[in-house]
């Protein structure tokens, strides 16, 4: 007589898959959960990163940022990691698209020019931001030689509050466009040719074709860049840091940067985490309604 | 015609990629530094280790053989000093790590002193990875003492009996926390006004010693052509208000009032002195050089004899002699009632969380970097201070000013530099403050609103540190 289990099969299966995922939620309990777990205590305390001592005081960061001098503050980085996100999400959609049309041939010389067009988003971060720091220089840099070779007056791109942000805008954008347009390329290519041909039998012209077909299909890719950008964008630090470390007068103070200046500069930890809270919870808020409101306005082919 | 388009994109993206390749458009050089300046060698395990002082009479209270080193170690010394000063720091490590058997010494170029304090806050903090022996801009003397970071060396100075007597007091007081020798004073400098000296001769200006005297040299020294300025009267390096700050506390103001808690920064001496910077920017008189690049646009300004003079620290005067195709003559800042000035540069230190033995090697090494000898290496080598009195005063110090009259105006008013403002919340008061100052001097906006907004913001971290 075949003896029975005294655990069932259903509950058996889920042990042994609960077992396989079970490294990875120890990875992500240690490394992310864990973290933002004590960020939240961190946030109800008068921690400064130096001292090994610290006290509960209760929502006093809180009021803080809310209802004190921690206010202005994070408005203003609200304002400019905004700014900073529209900037980045249209050069890397609007330029992205624009860059595939018109590097969309098929071809030896284009498949080359394409490469020169991506090659950027190979460069890391610090070394482009420090190239950059040299175009940009205000008595020695090349964009303001060129400037005054057609006549213009030189602009003091990193120390000027109006430009800062488009200084550092011109660094993202020549490193994303090429990836833009790479993404913009290969769904291109997955797009049906039978639509195509169905509309110039109708007499549709190139733009219509464009706008009718085109633009609709490469909605569910519009949709992935629209979130990847906007979620890196929101995070955007390092070319902040290097080209104008958040100034001039906080112009270009963005989310990640103020809460490395509150931790490292300031030795404001408390202060750091409540900032590094709301701007996690305003992350969360914007990408699940991105969601929701994509669910209403993206078509796939199917 | 898209062929044309895409050639043109295409162009246009691979020469900013190229432009990267080639040479750096920065003048000036020095502001940021290149690679790292490790000095690693090999010591082999022998008996001994000096601290390189000899001893004071006094008696030692604490119990000495607990501070010797008496096993072989390797320490790591996180340093500031750029590529320029990498053959001093190579050959001050290699001399001490010749001339005694147990201590290596390796030389890790970290960074600006801000890069040094995020890596050293984020070791202590993490409490691994620290350095034996470490480098901190001297603001941050405050914090690291209140904080814990910093070992204190009262033990080891008495159970090795070295000098601290030799520093000045300012220098002592300025690397103390809480009346505790919390670090050592090792690259030092202040406040200076570097300025044209063969155009000063020509045009018959001298640097003026008083703060109300500032109108009449900015009106010789400058020169603007209407509306446009040709030549700065001075530069004010608005990145860092150490450099403006000493204006406020020769005028009375106080930084920090009494209570600890509140600014006197917008009292009438202070918006006086707000005031007549921006009245003296909007006439073209001054440049208030802000934002990323400001240090190299101020240095090449001055080298292009587009600014009369400049407000910078006194260890750059080996920079600005080597570049400038003119004599360069060095000038105390204006004064007001006083004529204080404070301390720049930086101490040494070991931090807390290391273990005794490293503690006791750091220590070694340590004494040997700030010992007397060692200290006048640096000052021929860079272009930072003598810190110690007996160099002062004695043949030495003749001969350096010899070699360098223009440190003579430093020399004469020693007893004039201060410590700095020693506060948990100074860096940020520090940061608000500048940040203001540079938004008043540039931009157009309501002064009186903008001072009362950073008074407000000021008293908050100062009441909240």
């Amino acid at each position: 007589m075949e003896k029975k289990s005294f655990i069932k099969p259903r509950t058996m299966s889920a042990v042994k898959d609960f077992v396989c995922v079970l490294p990875a939620l120890v990875f992500l309990g240690i490394f992310t959960y864990y973290p933002i777990c004590k960020l939240i205590q961190i946030s109800f305390t008068d921690w400064n990163l130096l001292n090994e001592r610290w006290n509960y005081v209760g929502l006093k960061n809180w009021i803080w940022l809310f209802n004190g001098s921690g206010t202005k503050h994070l408005l203003n980085s609200l304002k400019v990691t905004v700014l900073y996100s529209i900037g980045e999400l249209t050069i890397t959609l609007l330029g992205g698209l624009i860059f595939a049309l018109v590097f969309g041939r098929l071809n030896k010389s284009f498949s080359i020019m394409r490469a020169i067009v991506f090659m950027p988003k190979y460069v890391a971060m610090s070394s482009a931001a420090v190239i950059f720091l040299w175009i940009l220089n205000t008595d020695t840099g090349i964009l303001n030689y060129l400037l005054n070779c057609v006549g213009l007056p030189s602009v003091d791109w990193l120390g000027n509050r109006n430009t800062a942000l488009i200084s550092v805008l011109m660094l993202t954008g020549w490193r994303a466009i090429g990836y833009g347009m790479m993404i913009y390329l290969s769904a291109m290519i997955g797009i049906s040719r039978d639509y195509y041909e169905a509309a110039s039998l109708d007499g549709a012209t190139a733009v219509q074709s464009f706008f009718k077909i085109t633009l609709p299909m490469l909605s569910p890719t519009t949709l992935f860049l629209f979130v990847t950008t906007f979620i890196s964008s929101m995070k955007v630090f390092q070319s902040v840091d290097i080209l104008t470390s958040g100034g001039p007068y906080r112009a270009t103070e963005v989310f990640v940067y103020t809460i490395y200046k509150y931790a490292m500069e300031d030795f404001r930890m408390d202060r750091a985490s409540v900032v590094a809270i709301a701007f996690f919870v305003l992350l969360l808020v914007v990408t699940a309604s991105t969601f929701k409101i994509s669910n209403r306005s993206v078509h796939y082919d199917s | 015609m898209k062929k044309m388009l895409a050639l043109v994109l295409t162009a246009a993206m691979g020469c900013t990629l190229l432009s990267g390749c080639s040479g750096g458009g920065s003048t000036g050089g020095g502001s940021t530094g290149g690679g790292a300046a490790s000095a690693p060698t090999t010591a082999a395990p022998a008996a001994g280790g000096s601290s390189g002082e000899s001893a004071p009479a006094e008696t030692p209270a604490v119990d000495a053989s607990m501070y010797e080193v008496t096993e072989p170690i390797t320490i790591q010394w996180w340093h500031s000093l750029e590529a320029q000063y990498a053959d001093v720091v190579d050959q001050v490590v290699s001399d001490f790590n010749s001339s005694q058997d147990l201590i290596t010494v390796e030389a890790v170029y970290v960074g600006s002193y801000s890069q040094v304090n995020e890596a050293l806050v984020a070791a202590h903090a993490a409490g691994t990875g620290l350095p034996a022996v470490t480098v901190a801009n001297t603001p941050y003397v405050a914090e690291y003492g209140a904080g814990g970071l910093t070992e204190v060396l009262d033990p080891y100075i008495q159970a090795t009996g070295f000098d601290i007597d030799d520093f000045g007091k300012g220098l002592v007081d300025a690397s103390s926390y809480n009346g505790q020798q919390v670090s050592l004073p090792f690259l030092i400098s202040t406040q200076v006004v570097f300025y044209n000296k063969t155009m000063a001769d020509e045009l018959g200006v001298t640097i003026p010693e008083k703060w109300d005297d500032m109108d009449s040299f900015l009106e010789k020294a400058s020169a603007v052509n209407n509306g446009t300025t040709e030549r700065y009267g001075t530069v004010i390096p608005g990145w860092d208000q150490w450099y403006f700050e000493t204006f406020y506390l020769n005028n009375g103001v106080k930084l920090i009032n009494d209570d600890q808690i509140s600014t006197d920064l917008d009292n009438d001496a202070a918006v006086g002195i707000v005031n007549k910077f921006k009245e003296w920017c909007d006439k073209g008189y001054i440049y208030w050089a802000n934002g990323t690049d400001a240090s190299s646009i101020m240095r090449q300004n001055f080298i292009d004899k587009k600014a009369f003079s400049v407000m910078h620290t006194s260890s750059m005067y080996k920079l600005y002699t080597d570049k400038c195709d003119f004599e360069v003559g060095m000038a105390w800042l204006p004064g007001g009632a006083t004529k204080n000035q404070e301390i720049g540069g930086c101490v040494l230190l070991i931090p807390s969380k290391n273990d005794q033995a490293t503690k006791n090697a750091a220590w070694q090494f340590l004494a040997y970097l700030c010992s007397k000898d060692v200290n006048m290496t640096w000052v021929k080598g860079t272009g930072y201070m003598p810190t110690r009195n007996s160099v002062l005063h004695t043949e030495e110090g003749v001969k350096f000013l010899e070699e360098k009259p223009a440190f003579q105006c430093i020399f004469d008013n020693l007893d004039l530099i201060n410590p700095r403002i020693q506060h948990p919340g100074w860096n940020q008061l520090a940061t608000i403050w500048k940040n203001y100052m540079a938004e008043i001097m540039i931009e157009d906006v309501d002064i009186p609103g903008k001072i009362e907004d950073m008074v407000e913001e000021i008293n908050e971290v100062l009441e909240d540190s």
